[in-house]
């Protein structure tokens, strides 16, 4: 067994009042890779970070972490992981020198090792001018930055994002994604991610996993999952649902497969870019017209989609384009 | 974070062994007092309380003291030991007010996740408490000097009367970090805290043991409280008293004892894995 594994058998966790958030859940995490556990909020993603953590005992089922039994050697798996919990737990009052040096003491090193350590993790994620500053007066993206340096105090071969990006503005999100990135390739820590969103999941896993309702929907690579959508596909957007309904069944032989969304028709198939005169002919005889004619590869969202028949859009991301619409009105005003 | 290409590799603290008991305790006990003293705000009513009832108790109390038998000294020497223990009582909160911060805001979870040992996460609030405790009772002390306070004992007696207070309070803090850690809750923990202010009066409070009777003459003898004032008393208004010492000192681990209990089993019932 390798010691950056995580494996996953049979994983069950049922809370009392036989709430089963966690449904025989199965997968492997290969050493050295960005797992990506994707799924909305509720679908048992934290339930299997606390059980994979040692926070929590599973109902049934076995995990294993770097070789380790998450039930019966919690103690080493507390060694080889490092976590940072989706509510970053910290004290206010302690500045983030203090609680890097504990934490490392905790951890076996002595007062000068952890402060060299200290010092390392705090230039690492750019907190060396915070440093003596109590850790109350840190804004969200810095809160996060330093949760993620104290996981890695202790040089865990494991380490547990729990939604690391959530809350954070742009800016803060991709610079975590480049410290994630850079953390696994440089130290070839094997990552397991959370996340709400597909766009990360893209960008940083080597594996996804879809969860929804504590089971595995489906999981693979994002290429072998966009792969598994069909090649391409052409994306009609027409003036109301009912007309693209009609579109829709119009156009049902043509591809491999079509979706309807709203008022979005979805038609895929290989070799979408040829297609298009046909299409749009097609549509031309019954007098339908398509206000917009969009050509995409498939991605993450579709597989989403696909899987669940739902969109998989944190609430966030919309409330952050519902903002920019509105300050994009003030300007025009 | 884009220029930085640290090795990361000055210390290897995941390869260590775990680290001995007084060593975790040390720790924590440093970072709950280093925190403490952030909030000075949380620590600062008790003692006014203190000294606030020393000056009202001697004030109002002193001359009639004369009409009471066996107080056999001064009666700012029979008062302020009831000044320092309502002390530790209103100050034991202070040990449970960090763990309960911890709590609500994830960092228990935190430390929980690193190889500290349990016994420390309880025996650090509780000992960092104490310490605070002890500064506190010399301060009331100190009033009392100013006061014109007469030691029947010298300056050992004083240390002696500090220390049973923080005795006391050890005990006292066990029951508040129970609550802290049963609750989880702030407002809880700070009720519990009041729960002891009764028992303060269910003591020889004003009056000498002898004078009291019937059913609160049972609860004073039951009440470990009884035992501590009547130890420091001695110390301050009669002198060295060997077996009223004893018996405070025997009260207090019995009662520290019986507290540590309880916060251990609110402890397991916290960190038990479900």
């Amino acid at each position: 067994m390798n010691d950056r594994t995580i494996t996953v058998e049979n994983l069950v966790k049922t809370y009392p009042g036989k709430v089963m958030a966690v449904q025989g859940v199965n997968f492997q995490v290969e050493p050295g890779s960005i797992f990506g556990f994707l799924g909305p909020n509720g679908a048992g993603k934290s339930t299997t970070i606390k059980i994979l953590t040692t926070l929590a005992l599973p109902t049934s089922g076995k995990a294993t972490v770097g070789g380790f039994d998450v039930v019966s050697q919690a103690t080493e798996v507390r060694r080889v992981a490092g976590v940072a919990l989706q509510d970053v737990g910290i004290d206010p009052l302690m500045k983030s020198m203090e609680l890097l040096v504990l934490q490392g003491r905790l951890f076996g090193a002595s007062r000068g090792e952890a402060v060299a350590r200290a010092k390392e993790l705090l230039e690492l994620v750019q907190l060396s001018d915070a440093s003596d500053r109590r850790v109350g007066t840190y804004s969200g993206g810095m809160r996060r930055r330093l949760d993620l340096a104290m996981a890695l105090v202790h040089q865990p071969k494991v380490l547990f994002l729990d939604e690391p990006t959530t809350g954070l503005d742009p800016v803060s999100r991709r610079d975590v994604w480049r410290e994630v990135r850079r953390l696994n390739r440089e130290l070839g820590i094997t990552i397991f991610l959370t996340t709400q969103y597909l766009e990360e999941a893209d960008e940083l896993a080597d594996q996804i996993a879809i969860i929804v309702g504590g089971k595995i929907v489906t999981e693979g690579s994002p290429a072998k999952l966009k792969a598994a959508m069909g090649e391409e596909s052409i994306n009609l957007v027409f003036d109301t649902p009912e007309l693209a309904e009609k579109g829709r069944s119009m156009l049902e032989t043509m591809g491999d497969r079509v979706q309807l969304d709203r008022d979005m028709v979805r038609l895929y198939l290989s070799k979408a870019a040829g297609s298009i005169p046909t299409v749009v002919n097609r549509l031309q005889e019954k007098g339908l017209a398509p206000i917009s004619l969009t050509l995409t590869q498939p991605t993450l969202d579709d597989v989403f989609l696909q899987v669940t028949g739902q969109r998989l859009v944190a609430t966030e991301v919309q409330n952050q384009k519902k903002a920019s619409r509105t300050s994009r009105k003030a300007e025009v005003n | 974070m884009t220029t930085n290409s640290i090795a990361l590799t000055s210390a290897q603290p995941g390869t260590k062994k775990p680290i001995s008991l007084p060593l975790n305790i040390f720790l924590l006990v440093v970072r709950s007092l280093t925190t403490l003293l952030r909030t000075p705000e949380a620590l600062l009513p008790p003692i006014a309380i203190s000294i606030f009832f020393l000056v009202i108790y001697q004030s109002t109390l002193g001359k009639a003291a004369g009409f009471i038998p066996g107080i056999g000294g001064s009666y700012l020497g029979f008062i302020l030991p009831l000044s320092i223990v309502s002390g530790s009582l209103s100050g034991s909160g202070i040990a449970a007010q960090n763990l309960v911060r911890d709590i609500e805001r994830g960092y228990f979870d935190k430390l929980l996740l690193t190889p500290v040992r349990r016994s420390a996460l309880l025996l650090a609030p509780i000992l960092a408490g104490a310490v605070i405790l002890g500064v506190q009772a010399a301060i009331v002390v100190a009033v009392g000097l100013l006061l014109g306070l007469k030691l029947a004992t010298g300056f050992p007696g004083l240390l002696a009367v500090i220390g049973l207070g923080v005795l006391l309070g050890i005990g006292f803090a066990g029951f508040t970090v129970s609550a802290a850690l049963g609750s989880g809750s702030a407002a809880a923990t700070q009720g519990a805290s009041f729960l002891f202010f009764p028992l303060t009066f269910l003591a020889p409070t004003f009056v000498p043991l002898a004078l009291l009777s019937g059913w609160l003459k049972v609860a004073a003898t039951i009440n470990p409280i009884t035992y501590v004032l009547e130890a420091m008393r001695s110390l301050l208004n009669t002198g060295w008293d060997g077996k009223a010492i004893g018996t405070s000192i025997l009260a207090c681990l019995v009662l520290a004892i019986a507290m540590y209990a309880l916060a251990a089993f609110a402890l397991a019932v916290r960190t038990r894995r479900t």
